[in-house]
């Protein structure tokens, strides 16, 4: 039924007053303004009330929208065509050669990153030099020449060769003298090529020129053997070695070798036998070699020779005219011993100097051969072919430009304008030259005074060989297409001498095909894979044949004197010259992995500096770091003196390599170039000169030196070392292990279930080369900081080499600080090494401080650190006892006062991508390479196999020459890092702190004898 | 607090003729009612210039980093640590005076109980400066607060000594900013009903309504209690905990049981000492001397005697574990404190720290209003070397001696230490303008009591034991704010 009720709102309703209904016409009781606003005046009226919050809410909203920065875009292009060796995330290995020790080449989406060993390689077996963990940077540097340059200014390839062909050309026609200058070149390819290019320009003539020279050595054998070469020493079968002045572990011919032999004698296999090597060592500066031997006597340059005599005399029982004792009577002393023990041990004897004065290795020669080391330690017949370098050759070069009898010289691989003594001189006469090229990859300081720069490009850029040792032949391959514009010098010298072949790869492969691939049997496409495969290919040594020397010496003596009495010459100090472990002859001055390597044995970075005796500062008034000008040969340079323990008394030693305008943005202006003091005398560079000092006066030098404390303060439970009489006679002794003790534990144990990643390192095997360091720098993106970090003491490497010096003093090790400086003879020092690292604490306290968990245990057993959580407190850095950890006090890899060193485009490409580079702010230290270790239990997941032992290596193990550095699964007690831990000599560094740290130090040995000193 | 009349022999603890509820009102909101005099200027601009000097070197550390202090890969804390605890230290005295003795009815710590609050506030957000400062990632200093988060069950770790001082802290600024705060109430209210216009919106606002009544007051008795008894705990636990953040640590020099009562006894020392050194300058520029007397000062420098003994009785015990643990560590970091490069900062804080303060031993110094002024930076200075020989001396050289270096302070350093006396001097000196400095109700209680009209009045009444106002006449012989005359017509 149909309602007819009305329900009315109001009484307007009701009555339907007219008001009413008017109103009712319009959906809102008062008229909206829409129209108003909208036709334009509404909009221009104030803001009503009402719509300020609108208005508010919309214009923040706008303005912080429109304020948000745009975020950079990187470009980054997938492959279209993905080449098949090539898959993201998992890197790539290539073989290859750096100075002709056997390489891999670590590549990661087409870039290299990182140089590991070959381990099958016959010089490291798998270990390293610092130098060559670093060279994969200099790929990268952004001072590299980007084009080649022509009067200076940037050229392209094709006038270069118009330019450079042409003028050849009118040489040619002319006949007059082509010269091409290069360091040592025992590419068995490129020899080829430049004997094509010499028989296309028959005037043409190839110098070797090594800055760092062995000349004397090459001279000797000439004289005493009829053969100009540099031998091939075995040190591994040594049983005593003495050594004048050679730092054969640091910088002296193939020290990486060397290294590895020297261990041989000293590891803990040796040692189990209760037989280690014993190592004699007399030279002026502390060397690393020096500070590795068991007796160590500092002996004057201008004794050296006068040494040598003696020892000769006690050997060979007969008196060379001239001789006479040395001034010290412990040196005198150590000779004698020395004698004895050598002629003890005859055929197990090596005796070598670092001289380049053939006189002097004459004698030395002769030494040996009474010792019958020919055949034995001393491999004449598969020499080593690293240097050959003719000093004579070189001056008589630089005559025939100061005679302007030149017309185009060709610079490979040589700086002469930095590294030649009369480098002045010679720049100068150089403009008499019409053509001069060279194919230095930077402008250096030869190659901004020629005309045509040819930026040879680096070596993983390139094809090559190497041949380092007689039958040992390696292949360089390319590992990326060269990053700038450059080419390989090869090349060039085949474009310009119009070689038939075009291609320098067809060239190679020919030589090869040819000459090298038969001696392994290999032959065609398949002989060429294997050989990129393998790396090397090694022709069967020749039996090292026995030479005995039957020379006069009477002559040779009399050199020697005069030699000796021209150093020590006036009544100044005796200089001495060397080549830093580092950086070597300064080719790799523009390394900032380098630069920032301390050097072994001063721990100072980014400088070369005056080394002096403490003892002879005292007496002339001189305190550390105070600037002296030394004047020798007519060339002084101002350098701070560092006062060096072991330093022999009235010598200074100045390492050359430093000085360079003209390296690069990093190298420029690093210390002060040496290679002026340099001599050219007999025949040979000579090293050493009398110097005059002076005091500048200069405000005190504070170098960046990472260890500014040099003794142990008797802290046993840091350093423990013995001799080798103590550890035969009670092997347990060493450590002093005492009888285990209750210990209480506020914490829980971790549970390691499957892993429990531990190291031992032998600190009777650690050198303190420092390959390690720069290896874990690599593989970590470990930052560069730069010489003013250092100093402010920030280094951030994540493993570094502890030195500690004791003195000897009657037969009592004195190793504190208070007690050493009351000490009178300071000439008798040990040094002992001691790699430190994040010990990995099973108790770590900087995991129990760390307010926000950023560092925690793994159940593998390693100590973590969670860069993303971490809030920088520093509290975890105070409570470590091994003071390892790293703080990045600034944004090292975006902070603008960085990026001299590792920080722009090019560089960054060196980064390892499986790991993060840290934020300012944030905590960092070693991480046991868990990225390895992550990567080798995937690899052995996914095919299906239990992880073996060995397969997961450190970087810094991995680089190590000696092997000191062992790591492994202490779960598995099989384990290569089980059985060393398991050595009597095992001790862990404060281990009465209850951190229970996860790395084992084995005791350092020491074979030394009573001298009586 | 109490109507009856105190004992004769204790000293008056407000001096001065004619001073009526009114009068009390008067003198101590002169300060704030009236237009600052020239001395104020002259502090608070060049307070203001080291606030400045401080913001503009935070904001040199936060833009480049942490590492434009002078700090290395040894020395992970120095003068950012080092600030941090002393400012601490001096904050201590204000909870000490408002809680401890409120609970131990010492009724002379009404008169400085409010500048010691305010000094505790101050001095606890200059430490907090460098708690934020000191972090690497200083926008991430809300991780170490127990939040609720998408990680999970990412948590801060409550073993770390540090986290402890989050809370330790946190609690402690909250607690002494409410107990302040609660005692301003009566105050800001006395200064809301004498203000007009803008300025009495504002207190009326402050006052949070305060209306006097009975019950008004017998609530504000009640919760300064409760707060007292809350705050009073904190006294011992805020450094204690400051003091674990060492004592739980493996360092050499650090870890040292001694170190709770050793620091608490030090901040109290160093609390007292800020104190003097604040209102023997405020007492004469603000003209105070009826409330603070002294009676006051001498309290307090007995109080620096007695921490500073305590303090002393600490060094020489360390000295002594160090020695008798046979811990070749140990002994080496005391030996180097005293001997090592570090020398003269261990003994710039022995000097200070024990042998100086033994000077109060002489009542003559003791009310010397100089001397005290001049012991009380002394103090100040030695406690801050205190922290320093313990942070910078021990981590300098501890386990290894490879890793052994020298600290030295940049620029940075030594302008964020020398702005954060810069931004505490400012924050008081507007604080003195705007608050009262002196708690004027709690000081109106004293007035019937214990001040010296009241006795005075007492003794003109003469019921007192003659000998006794002998001594007590003889007690005021050292006050600058007493007309002895007065007192030999009686």
């Amino acid at each position: 039924m149909e309602s007819n009720k009305k329900y009315w709102k109001g009484i307007e309703e009701l009555n339907r007053t007219p008001e009413f209904v008017e109103k009712n016409k319009h959906e809102f009781a008062e008229p909206i303004p829409i129209e108003e606003i909208l036709s334009g005046d509404g909009l221009k009226s104030k803001t009503p009330r009402r719509d300020f919050l609108k208005a508010l809410g919309f214009g923040v909203g706008a303005v912080s929208l429109a304020a948000c920065q745009k975020v950079p875009v990187h470009k980054s292009i997938p492959y279209l065509i993905k080449p098949e060796e090539v898959t993201p995330g998992i890197a790539n290995f290539y073989v290859s050669s750096y100075e002709g020790n056997a390489i891999l080449v670590k590549t990661r989406e087409g870039r290299p990153i990182k140089i590991e060993g070959n381990p099958n390689d016959l010089f490291g077996k798998g270990g390293t030099s610092a130098s060559a963990q670093a060279s994969v940077l200099d790929l990268y540097d952004s001072s590299r020449l980007k084009n080649p340059l022509q009067d200076g200014s940037e050229s392209g390839w094709n006038q270069v060769d118009t330019f450079v062909k042409g003028q050849l050309a009118g040489i040619k026609a002319g006949g007059k003298k082509i010269r091409l200058v290069s360091s040592t070149v025992n590419s068995p390819s490129t020899l080829a090529v430049v004997a094509d290019f010499i028989a296309q320009y028959p005037t043409a003539k190839h110098v070797t020129y090594d800055a760092v020279s062995y000349t004397g050595i090459i001279q000797a054998n000439q004289n005493s053997f009829g053969k100009a070469v540099l031998p091939h020493y075995n040190f591994d079968k040594a049983d005593i070695i003495v050594s004048f002045g050679a730092d054969f572990l640091g910088s002296w011919i193939s020290h990486t070798e060397f290294n590895r032999q020297y261990a041989t004698g000293r590891t803990a296999k040796a040692l189990e036998a209760k037989k280690m090597s014993r190592h004699i060592q007399f030279e002026s500066g502390m060397s690393l070699t020096g500070s590795n031997a068991d007796v160590r006597m500092p002996l004057k340059p201008s004794e050296e020779g006068l040494a040598i005599m003696s020892l000769y005399n006690a050997l060979s029982a007969t008196t060379l005219p001239g001789s006479k004792k040395v001034s010290d009577a412990n040196t005198d002393k150590a000779i004698t011993l020395a004698a004895k023990e050598l002629l003890a041990n005859k055929g197990r004897a090596l005796v070598v100097a670092g001289s380049n004065d053939v006189a002097t290795q004459v004698l030395v020669n002769a030494i040996n051969s009474l010792l019958g080391s020919y055949g034995t330690t001393i491999d004449l017949d598969n020499p080593s072919l690293q240097y050959s370098g003719n000093d004579a050759e070189f001056v008589e070069f630089a005559n025939e430009v100061k005679r302007g009898e030149v017309d185009a010289v060709f610079f490979l691989n040589a700086n002469p304008a930095y590294d030649f003594y009369n480098a002045k001189d010679f720049a100068a006469s150089l403009s008499k030259v019409k053509l001069k090229v060279s194919f230095a990859p930077y402008n250096d300081e030869t190659a901004a005074l020629c005309n045509v720069v040819a930026p040879n490009s680096h070596y993983l850029e390139s094809w090559g060989d190497e041949n380092a040792v007689t039958g040992y032949y390696t292949i360089v391959q390319p590992t990326i297409n060269p990053v700038y514009n450059t080419r390989q010098a090869e090349q060039s010298l085949m474009t310009w001498s119009d070689n038939p072949v075009k291609e320098y790869y067809t060239y190679i492969r020919n030589n090869w095909e040819k000459t090298i691939l038969p001696i392994a049997g290999l032959s065609g496409q398949s002989g060429w894979e294997t050989l990129l495969q393998t790396g090397f290919v090694k022709a069967t040594a020749k039996p090292a044949g026995t030479y005995s020397f039957n020379r006069d010496l009477n002559a040779i003596a009399q050199t020697i004197l005069t030699h000796s009495s021209q150093v020590a010459g006036g009544n100044g100090l005796e200089l001495q010259i060397f080549e830093s472990p580092n950086i070597g002859d300064g080719k790799k001055a523009n390394n900032p992995w380098l630069q920032e390597l301390p050097d072994p044995v001063s721990k100072v970075t980014w400088d070369n500096f005056a080394a002096m005796a403490i003892k002879t500062a005292e007496k002339l008034g001189i305190e550390e770091g105070d600037y002296i000008t030394i004047t020798a040969n007519g060339y002084s340079i101002d350098l701070p003196v560092l006062l060096q323990p072991g330093q022999a008394q009235g010598t200074i030693s100045v390492a050359v390599g430093y000085g360079r305008t003209k390296a690069g943005k990093v190298g420029d202006g690093v210390g002060q170039n040496a290679y002026p003091f340099h001599t050219f005398r007999n025949g040979t560079f000579q090293t050493t000169a009398a110097a005059e000092i002076k005091k500048t006066g200069a405000l005190k030098y504070v170098f960046a030196q990472t260890q500014t404390h040099h003794s142990y303060e008797g802290r046993s439970s840091v350093i423990k070392e013995a001799t080798l009489a103590q550890y035969v006679k009670d092997p347990a002794s060493v450590v002093g292990k005492s009888e285990s003790k209750e210990t209480y534990d506020l914490w829980y144990d971790y549970e390691k279930p499957t892993y429990n990643w531990v190291m031992a390192i032998d600190l009777n095997a650690c050198t303190g080369c420092g390959a390690c360091v720069v290896a874990c720098t690599a593989e970590n993106n470990v930052p560069v900081v730069g010489r003013e970090e250092v100093r402010k003491r920030r280094e951030m490497h994540w493993i570094r080499i502890d030195r500690y010096y004791s003195f000897n003093d009657n037969g009592k090790t004195v190793t504190k600080e208070k007690e050493i400086n009351k000490l009178d003879d300071l000439d008798h020092v040990s040094v002992t090494y001691q790699p430190m690292l994040c010990q990995h604490c099973d108790h770590a306290p900087c995991e129990t401080v760390c307010p926000v968990l950023a560092t925690t245990h793994s159940s593998e057993g390693l100590n973590q650190m969670t860069y993303n959580r971490c809030v920088g407190t520093r509290y975890c850095a105070n409570n470590c006892p091994y003071k390892v950890r790293r703080f990045n006090w600034f944004n090292y890899w975006n902070d603008s006062r960085f990026e001299n060193y590792v920080q722009n485009e090019y560089t960054e490409l060196v980064l390892n991508p499986d790991v993060t580079t840290r934020f300012r702010g944030v905590m960092e230290k070693c991480s046991m390479c868990v990225q390895r270790i992550q990567a080798g239990k995937l690899k052995s997941k996914l095919e299906k196999r239990s992880l073996k032992d060995g397969e997961i290596k450190m970087a810094c193990q991995q680089s190590c020459p000696t092997n000191a550095i062992v790591f492994g699964n202490a779960n598995d007690p099989n384990s290569e890092v089980s059985k060393a831990l398991k050595s009597e000599r095992t001790y862990y560094v404060l281990e009465e702190l209850n951190v229970q740290p996860g790395i084992g130090y084995q005791a350092k040995i020491r074979n030394t004898t009573e001298l009586g000193v | 607090m109490s109507s009856h009349s105190e004992s004769i022999i204790r000293e008056p603890l407000i001096t001065g003729k004619n001073i009526t509820y009114a009068q009390i009102t008067n003198d101590v909101l002169f300060p704030v009612e009236n237009k600052p005099n020239k001395a104020w200027w002259i502090g608070f601009t060049v307070a203001s210039i080291g606030a400045m000097v401080w913001l503009f070197s935070i904001s040199w550390t936060f833009w480049y980093g942490v590492g434009e202090w002078g700090l290395n890969k040894t020395v992970g804390w120095a003068w950012d640590i080092t600030g941090f605890v002393w400012w601490v230290g001096i904050g201590h005295a204000g909870t000490l005076i408002s809680a401890v003795l409120l609970i131990f009815r010492q009724n002379w710590r009404n008169s400085i109980n409010r500048s010691a609050e305010a000094m505790t506030i101050f001095a606890v957000i200059c430490a907090a400066t460098y708690i934020f400062g000191h972090m690497g990632r200083t926008w991430l200093a809300y991780w170490t607060l127990p939040l609720p988060n998408q990680y999970g069950s990412l948590w801060v770790n409550w073993n770390s000594a540090l986290m402890m001082d989050v809370f330790a802290i946190s609690t402690y600024f909250s607690v002494s900013l409410i107990f302040w705060y609660t005692g301003l109430l009566p105050d800001i209210a006395a200064i809301r009903d004498r203000a007009t216009g803008l300025r009495r919106r504002i207190y009326s606002i402050c006052s949070f309504g305060w209306t006097g009544s009975v019950k008004t007051w017998q609530r504000f008795e009640t919760i300064s209690l409760i707060l007292a008894g809350i705050s009073t705990p904190l006294v011992l636990s805020v450094h204690t905990i400051v003091s674990f953040d060492f004592a739980t640590s493996l360092e050499p020099g650090w870890h040292t049981t001694i170190f709770p009562p050793y620091f608490v006894a030090g901040a109290i020392f160093s609390g007292f000492a800020m104190v003097q050194t604040l209102l023997l300058v405020a007492r004469k520029v603000l003209g105070l001397e009826n409330y603070i007397t002294m009676f006051h000062i001498e309290s307090m420098n007995k109080i620096i005697i007695l921490t500073g003994s305590i303090v002393g009785v600490a060094y020489i015990t360390e000295f002594f574990i160090a020695w008798y643990s046979g811990v070749e560590y140990e002994q080496y970091a005391f030996i180097n404190r005293s001997t090592g490069p570090y020398w003269w900062a261990y003994w710039s804080m022995m000097t200070c720290n024990v042998i100086t303060p033994q000077l109060f031993w002489f009542r003559k110094i003791r009310l010397s209003i100089p001397a005290s002024w001049v012991l009380s930076i002394i103090v100040n200075i030695g406690m801050w070397f205190e922290r320093f020989v313990i942070i910078v001396t021990s981590l300098h050289r501890d386990y290894l001696p490879s890793s052994w270096v020298m600290f030295y302070p940049t620029w940075v350093d030594v302008g964020i230490f020398v702005g954060s006396i810069g931004l505490f001097f400012t924050m008081f000196l507007l604080f003195i303008r705007v608050l009262p400095s002196v708690a004027i109700a709690e000081v109106k209680l004293l007035l019937k009591t214990s001040s010296e009209q009241a006795k005075l009045k007492l003794i003109k009444e003469g019921h007192l034991d003659p000998e006794q106002v002998e001594y007590y006449k003889e007690s005021l012989q050292k006050f600058d704010s007493v007309e002895l005359a007065d007192y030999d017509k009686v």
